[in-house]
């Protein structure tokens, strides 16, 4: 989260000559990150990014608390000029002793820290000038004195707080609860909201729900203008039960960003406290309760030791012992030293995010600057990478590099695509997994075949570029009930040219793999025409890519204007058979005998080519010279490497071939 | 024959010969196998011995004053063809058909080669992960706020009763605890590039993307190393002159956790580009992204004791380093399938 404070209201916590700039740069080296500074009006304003970790910073005060410990590190000074939390007891209100309130907590751990105190005679006047000017620099809307003071405490406590019309509360009694499922409560933005079960709630003694704890208060008991009596409400929730409610009701309010982080229940007090001082300032309140503090666990800080020595091992470089101490004082841990081991004692705003001794590595490392920790390459270790990974990316590198080669460009598809397309290609998306919370419907269906995006991909390119040729490596997902989906990789070719074109790529790229054991065969892919399509196999038979016209009526749905030539191979299977070089033959010394035959097409070429390789033992290469009709006319290359070979040799093995063609 | 005369002639043929087709010719002529001088050498028979005598050496001369000629000659006529070859040398050539890469292999390439340098090995784990890897191994349980910050993609299968929900990977960090688990003992030094989805779709964001891993587990890994790996990683993708600096940040699955910026690439962290404010860092600096030291607890997650060993780990994405080092910004247009950015590369 972000937040914005002012300039001059961090200096009413900080006695400093350090710049706006230098605060910046500084801060955000070693502590939180202010990302921007603006003018508005005469006022400077940091926006500073808080991490998740770090709630207690989210505020003028917890700025000024990270102000404090880094700036003396550049040699600027910086002190802290008071600390609510040890400052503003409720003691020093001096309330009246009346209970008002009667308040029931079902369980202690949904509110750790309880306070209330109830005012009268509130006026909703205009704030001050000053709560005004810095609400406005912040970006906070100004409303009236009672809603402007409780916005003006949480940034700069960090501390949510309420405003409760006192007489809407039924019975003046208050009773925390977790939430039934399915009862309802109306937020103060009047929106309805059916809880889920397990919220934090507030119910009156009326029954009714008045409060959706630590993410918006009741419709009902809500502030007005012409409220008079109040309760002023200062608490700390349990974060878990906050975030739950958040996430399931989508409810986001600044109120509810606050308290799932964890905030510190000590700065209760100080909260309740301030603000009721400024309530009765500005806004004419006055006391009429006591303060109902409700604080079953009061905090015990935890404490950590460890060697100085532990601290630098874990960052790579010594740091003094005196240093470490120096720093962690600066950071509240009120370190002290016995026999060369620290002891730090964790202050409760930091009871979430300093437990383990890494976090102290954190908070010395910040603080003495990761800028002075040198930078050193971790000592060189062998170490193996599966021969299957590094084949994977290796021959990944291959095929993308051949086909950009041949012309083709590399296209990546997102690994979804819409039930329409789907549904153009007839595919049944029932056995499709898909994303239940997608932003958009055009990828919500996870993959199973590159060749529809492909296709797609060709009509939204061909009224731009006389052909379109494509490909993609990407994975498709197969459903395995419970069990992580099956990973296909695969590879996708796409032309709008010519089957010949498609299938002089497969070729191509099946000889830059060398390998010699795949064969072609008719295809039955139902996504291609039934009559020109192929599938590429192994020599067991295992299909591993199939290539073809797709069918026009198809293509059509989609809107391509050419025909598409796709074809699909898995990845996998393919360079399982494929090796960096070809098996090694030796060349021919003596001569080579070419003679062309034609004999009947009536048989495919592949199954020719594996005959002909099968009945003449000397053939080294055999090409196609001619279609005429339903012949085929083939040039054959005869040799043998042994021994002189003529043609009269040749011509037996030809026409052995020949008379069983 | 007159010898005279037959080196008169030759000598004026040769002279006049404009191509070396025609020289050729002439060679066969009066140097061939049946040429004039052996012609001359055939007729030499019939005459006495005195004559013979002179006769021969004079067609012996003959023969090596041809012969020089035919050669000096054979020198200036290829030196003259040769001179004489015009070609508009900038004509374009015979034309290749020029296919591409996508941008985002050519950074894999160039990412993966950094690090094998330096000894990490390139892994690949799923895309598609339970929420256990994806999250709770990284110590982010489902009720910590920080899994805001990875806005998580949820699939329709059904769920796993010991890992969770299934989910696109919102990071690569998934790969972290499942590198832990296949190697069991350190050192691990590893590199996982993967596709990563959130839902996000705007100019700066795609609900797809890429991110490249770095996971370095061992004895004594400390900050610095962290600091030495990452400085070394941007001089090399981005240049010698780069710098990077650390700064405190928060993930659940790293502690402590950093971010890096490096020097802007633009203005070389001068925040001034000829004398105007740098427009592309306004700082000096560009944030690189998220980093930090692996989690005690994702040791654990990944079986490995942290009391023993510990680790570094950072997630980068890879459309942000190709835009910071080519200057590629519309990110949306990588994953459009459009030619007319694709053919660019």
């Amino acid at each position: 989260m972000n937040i914005k404070i002012t300039h001059s209201w961090l200096l009413e916590y900080i006695d400093t000559d350090a710049t706006p700039n230098e605060i910046q740069k500084y801060l955000s080296l070693c502590g939180p990150s202010v990302e921007r500074i603006e003018k508005v009006d005469d006022e400077v304003v940091y926006d500073i990014e808080i991490t998740s970790n770090r709630i207690y910073s989210a505020s003028v005060f917890g700025i000024a608390l990270e102000v404090a410990a880094i700036l003396p590190m550049f040699g600027k000074k910086a002190i802290l000029k008071k600390n609510p939390t040890l400052e503003d007891k409720f003691t020093s209100l001096n309330a009246p002793s009346e209970k008002k309130l009667t308040v029931t907590i079902e369980k202690p751990e949904l509110c750790p820290r309880f306070s209330a105190i109830v005012l009268d005679n509130v006026t909703a006047n205009p704030s001050p000038e000053f709560i005004q000017k810095r609400l406005k620099a912040v970006g906070v809307k100004v409303i009236n004195s009672v809603v402007d003071i409780s916005n003006y405490l949480m940034i700069e406590l960090g501390q949510p707080s309420h405003i409760f019309n006192y007489e809407a509360i039924g019975k003046q009694t208050i009773h925390m609860r977790e939430s039934k499922k399915g009862e309802k409560v109306m937020t103060l933005d009047e929106k309805e909201i059916a809880l889920p079960g397990g919220d934090i709630v507030i119910e009156d003694g009326e029954g009714r729900l008045i409060d959706l704890c630590g993410i918006m208060g009741g419709y009902s008991s809500r502030f007005v203008e012409t409220t008079k009596r109040i309760v002023f409400f200062v608490q700390n929730y349990d974060k878990v039960h906050i975030r739950r409610t958040t996430m399931k009701t989508g409810q986001r309010t600044l109120a509810g960003t606050y308290f799932e982080k964890g905030l510190d229940s000590e700065r209760v007090e100080a909260t309740l406290t301030i603000g009721t001082k400024l309530l009765t300032q500005y806004a004419g309140a006055k006391m009429i309760s006591r303060v109902q503090d409700i604080y079953p666990v009061p905090y015990i800080p935890k404490t950590l030791s460890f060697t100085p020595n532990e601290i630098s091992k874990k960052i790579g470089v010594p740091i003094e012992k005196e240093k470490i101490i120096k720093i962690l004082a600066s950071l509240q841990f009120a370190p002290s030293e016995k026999d060369g081991t620290i002891t730090i004692s964790i202050p409760s705003f930091r009871q979430y995010d300093v437990v383990i001794l890494e976090d102290v590595v954190e908070e010395v490392a910040r603080v003495y600057g990761y800028f002075a920790i040198p930078s050193v390459l971790p000592e060189m270790k062998y170490i193996e990478q599966p021969k299957d990974a590094e084949s994977f990316f290796t021959y990944q590198e291959i095929i993308k590099s051949f086909l950009k080669h041949l012309g083709l460009h590399e296209v990546m598809n997102y690994s979804g695509c819409s039930l329409d397309l789907l549904k153009s290609f007839s595919l049944d998306e029932s056995k499709y997994i898909y994303i239940t919370n997608s932003i958009s419907e055009d990828i919500k269906y996870l993959r199973q075949s590159l060749i529809p995006s492909l296709t797609a991909n060709c009509k939204q390119n061909e009224g731009f570029a006389d052909s379109v040729r494509m490909f993609e490596v990407a994975k498709t997902y197969f459903p395995n009930g419970e069990e992580l989906p099956t990973e296909q990789f695969k590879i996708g070719l796409a032309v709008n040219t010519s089957f010949e074109d498609l299938k002089g790529i497969l070729d191509g790229l099946i000889n830059e793999l060398n390998i010699p054991s795949f064969y072609f065969e008719k295809g039955d892919n139902a996504l291609f025409s039934p009559s020109a399509q192929g599938k590429l196999s192994t020599d067991n038979g295992k299909t591993i890519g199939v290539y073809g016209l797709i069918k026009l009526q198809y293509t059509q749905k989609v809107g391509t204007k050419k025909s598409v030539f796709a074809a699909e191979l898995d990845f996998t299977a393919l360079i399982e058979n494929a090796r960096r070089m070809p098996m090694y033959k030796p060349f021919s010394q003596f001569a080579t005998i070419t003679l062309d035959v034609t004999v009947p097409h009536t048989k495919s070429f592949d199954e020719i080519k594996q005959y002909a390789f099968k009945t003449c033992r000397h053939l080294v290469s055999l090409s196609v010279k001619d279609l005429y009709k339903d012949t085929i006319t083939l040039r054959l290359v005869f040799t043998d490497v042994t021994k002189n070979y003529t043609e009269k040799e040749a011509l037996e093995e030809l026409n052995k071939f020949k008379s069983l063609s | 024959m007159d010898i005279l005369r037959l080196q008169k002639e030759a000598q004026k043929k040769i002279e006049e010969c404009r191509s070396l087709s025609d020289l050729g010719q002439l060679h066969t002529v009066y140097l061939g196998k049946n040429g004039e001088i052996n012609t001359l050498l055939q007729n030499i028979k019939n005459l006495s011995l005195e004559e013979k005598k002179t006769a021969g050496k004079q067609i012996n001369e003959l023969k090596q004053s041809l012969t020089l000629l035919l050669s000096d000659k054979k020198i200036s006529l290829t030196e003259k063809q040769s001179n004489d070859t015009k070609i508009d040398v900038t004509l374009p050539g015979k034309q290749f058909p020029r296919g591409t890469v996508h941008p985002i292999t050519i950074a894999i390439s160039e990412i993966s080669a950094i690090f094998e340098k330096i000894g990490f090995i390139r892994m690949s784990y799923p895309e598609v992960d339970y929420e256990y890897f994806a999250f709770e191994a990284l110590n982010m349980p489902a009720t910590h706020a920080a899994r805001d910050d990875f806005e998580t993609t949820f699939l329709s299968t059904p769920e796993n009763k010991k890992f969770g929900r299934m989910v696109l990977t919102p990071h690569t960090s998934n790969g972290q605890v499942r590198e832990m688990l296949r190697v069991k003992n350190p050192p691990i030094r590893m590199i996982n590039i993967g596709k990563c989805y959130r839902p996000n779709w705007d100019p700066t964001h795609t609900p797809m993307f890429h991110q490249f891993e770095g996971l370095c587990v061992d004895k004594d890994i400390t900050i610095a190393h962290l600091k030495g790996t990452l400085d070394y990683f941007v001089k090399e993708y981005f240049g010698a002159d780069t710098k990077i600096r650390l700064r405190p940040h928060h993930f659940q699955f790293t502690e402590p956790s950093f971010e890096v910026d490096i020097t802007c690439t633009a203005c070389k962290g001068t925040a001034v580009v000829n004398g105007n404010k740098c427009k592309i860092c306004k700082s000096g600096w560009l944030e690189l992204g998220g980093t930090g030291m692996t989690h005690p607890n994702v040791l654990r997650a990944g079986k490995i004791d942290p009391n023993i060993y510990s680790g570094w780990a950072f997630g980068f994405g890879i459309e942000r380093v190709i835009m910071m080092k080519y200057g590629i910004d519309d990110i949306r247009n990588y994953y459009s399938g459009d030619l007319r950015f694709l053919q660019l590369f």
